[in-house]
């Protein structure tokens, strides 16, 4: 964004593609008719124009430039709308906003990656950046729990992760049935045995605030340290930009400083996982 | 530099204003002082007293304000000359430095407020007496205006001592010489006994209410988080939303689209964290769900979030939300509670 510029303005966008992932969760491939890039990590607001605006951090690799892609679950009034659209709709965008992951102070470690339901849709944009920088870091471990099977995004492309050699990938649901091969049981029943060093590695996490709780909780067990687990915030973000108030935690505003910040970072904040 | 304004010269610069800008004056009706469009010098126009039920911000950023058209670029502006704000008081003008962080001064900038500081005009006033709900001395604040006004005026003798405060001020004066001339000695002298005994007036009012100065704030809001005055005092609340509103440093809006003929306009409308869903997301969950933990929200805000962030406790001791509170929720007792279980009282 520049100096002048008009922080509340949406930019004209075109929907290129709706993409059905589950019953209640839709892929939406966007075309800005302005230039916005954005870092992994970061979220945008998308405008529903004359219903509102809610935000998503994109799903799609950010190293692609023109168009994103965002994965919406269906819970309120926009993303019901959201849920309606056609190709050929035109939206609005406005961001990106906050803070992306520091890859800088990821190079040459062990990474964890814990993602819990519609959280795999961040998560998969920041797959996407550890993959275009394969190389820059010792090893990747995907670990992700979702309700159902049948609630599993992207299994295409999780099929194809399983035979990359720079990933250890593990699934699990928290119910199977006939035909799931994978874990049964929460995440946390996933995370012992991993085979990486949990005193140098770093964790980012994403997914509902419960799973994010009791993750952190497992992996300062494990000997995680606070300041390498990186957990991606749930709050009402609205004006992206913090002076609308309305996703405080403690002394930051999710929007502007966040939405990714370590566990050491938020700690000492009362009720962070309400 | 300081002049002299006689009362029938500044009626004739309120004339000079009026041509480019919305001239708001305040006014007294019954008990209360609000903001009124000036046409003409009416009797009820109240320049000295205290400050106005409406707070300052309402020029700044508007309770409800178009901020975006569709997808257009250019910047929406529905405002047709800027504001010239008379009689505004030293309590109000604290309440920039909360909203020039917010809005001006950090991170990001929103070019409405921006547009209306630098074009809106400042004409601020002393207090000459306080209601029993001023307690701004307990904030560092006099009940005279000392910086972020254009001009200040104090009332004395058939007129007022004028300061100025700004370069936009000594334009103004500038442009206008026949208006103002070199103040008498005696005037001077009224205007500083004037301010010494308002002062004591204030005083009076914070001795008798025993309010805490804000020396005594810090770690009140870490100390008492866990205490049972946020349950006690939100007991008669009912989310009205009133004390955010009439608050010169509570900056927080909703935006709000709405379809406007075949376009989308986008609204930005000041919105209340004592309302339920202030903080809530989509998929429901509610991180402040109960009414108590909303009213220590208002607190923690004004007490601990702005001095860590901005260095500024953001309260400016104006006793608006004491007035305007139907449930009779006294921020002087909140504090009083706050500072004296922080010290082991």
């Amino acid at each position: 964004m520049h100096a002048g510029d008009n922080i509340y303005r949406p930019i004209k966008t075109e929907v290129l593609d709706v993409i059905t992932e589950t019953p209640t969760i839709k892929t939406v491939r966007l075309k800005p008719k302005e230039k916005i890039t954005f870092e992994a990590g970061q979220f945008i607001e998308l405008t529903i124009p004359g219903v509102g605006e809610a935000p998503f951090t994109p799903s799609s690799r950010p190293s692609e430039k023109d168009e994103m892609e965002v994965t919406v679950m269906k819970v309120g009034k926009v993303t019901e709308k959201i849920h309606e659209l056609k190709k050929g709709d035109v939206v609005g965008l406005r961001g990106p906003f906050g803070k992306g992951y520091p890859f800088d102070t990821f190079k040459g470690k062990e990474i964890l990656i814990v993602g819990g339901g519609c959280g795999f849709a961040p998560i998969r944009s920041l797959m996407y950046e550890f993959f275009d920088r394969s190389g820059e870091f010792k090893k990747l471990f995907f670990r992700g729990g979702c309700k159902t099977p049948k609630e599993l995004l992207y299994k295409d492309e999780l099929k194809e992760w399983t035979r990359r050699k720079d990933l250890d990938l593990k699934l699990t649901v928290d119910k199977g049935y006939s035909g799931w091969k994978g874990n049964v049981g929460l995440v946390t029943t996933i995370l012992d045995k991993i085979g990486m060093d949990c005193k140098s590695g770093i964790a980012v996490v994403c997914g509902p605030p419960i799973m994010m709780k009791f993750v952190t909780l497992k992996l300062l067990e494990l000997g995680f340290r606070e300041e390498h687990i990186y957990l991606s915030m749930e709050k009402n973000m609205s004006c992206g930009v913090g002076k609308c108030g309305h996703c405080r935690i403690g002394t930051y505003y999710v929007c502007k400083d966040g939405p990714v910040f370590t566990y050491a970072s938020i700690k000492n904040f009362p009720n962070i996982w309400d | 530099m300081t002049y002299y304004i006689s009362l029938n010269n500044l009626k004739g610069l309120l004339e000079v204003l009026k041509k480019d800008h919305s001239v708001y004056v305040p006014v007294k009706k019954g008990e209360q002082r609000f903001y009124k469009r000036y046409t003409d010098f009416t009797a009820d126009i109240e320049l000295g007293e205290v400050r106005p039920f409406e707070p300052l911000k309402a020029f700044f950023s508007r309770a409800r304000e178009r901020v975006a058209d569709g997808f257009k670029s250019d910047i929406p502006d529905t405002k047709e000359k800027p504001f010239a704000v008379i009689g505004v008081k030293a309590c109000d003008l604290k309440g920039f430095k909360v909203q020039d962080f917010v809005f001006k001064d950090h991170d990001f900038q929103d070019p409405f407020y921006i547009k209306a500081r630098e074009e809106n005009l400042i004409v601020s006033c002393d207090c000459t007496c306080a209601i029993d709900t001023c307690f701004c001395l307990s904030l560092g604040i006099k009940p005279y205006p000392e910086e972020n006004f254009d001009i200040n005026l104090s009332k004395v003798e058939d007129g007022f001592v004028v300061e100025v405060g700004s370069e936009k001020g000594r334009r103004l004066i500038d442009a206008n010489p026949s208006f103002f001339k070199k103040p008498e000695d005696k005037l001077v002298t009224q205007k500083n006994e004037q301010r010494t005994r308002v002062i004591k007036e204030v005083e009076k009012n914070i001795k008798e209410y025993d309010i805490p100065h804000q020396d005594l704030y810090k770690s009140i809001i870490e100390k008492g988080y866990e205490s049972d005055i946020w349950l006690e005092t939100s007991k008669t609340c009912v989310e009205c939303g009133a004390c955010n509103t009439v608050c010169p440093t509570c900056h927080c809006f909703l935006l709000y689209d709405q379809k406007d003929d075949e376009n989308m306009a986008r609204l930005r409308i000041w919105d209340s964290c004592l309302i339920k869903d202030f903080a809530k997301v989509a998929g429901g969950a509610n991180p402040r769900s109960k009414l108590w933990m909303r009213l220590r929200n208002r607190f923690e805000k004004k007490f601990d979030f702005f001095p860590k962030v901005a260095d500024i406790y953001a309260c400016t001791g104006c006793g608006r939300c004491i007035s305007a509170c139907p449930a009779k929720i006294d921020i002087r007792e909140v504090l009083k509670r706050l500072v004296a279980d922080a010290r082991g009282r």
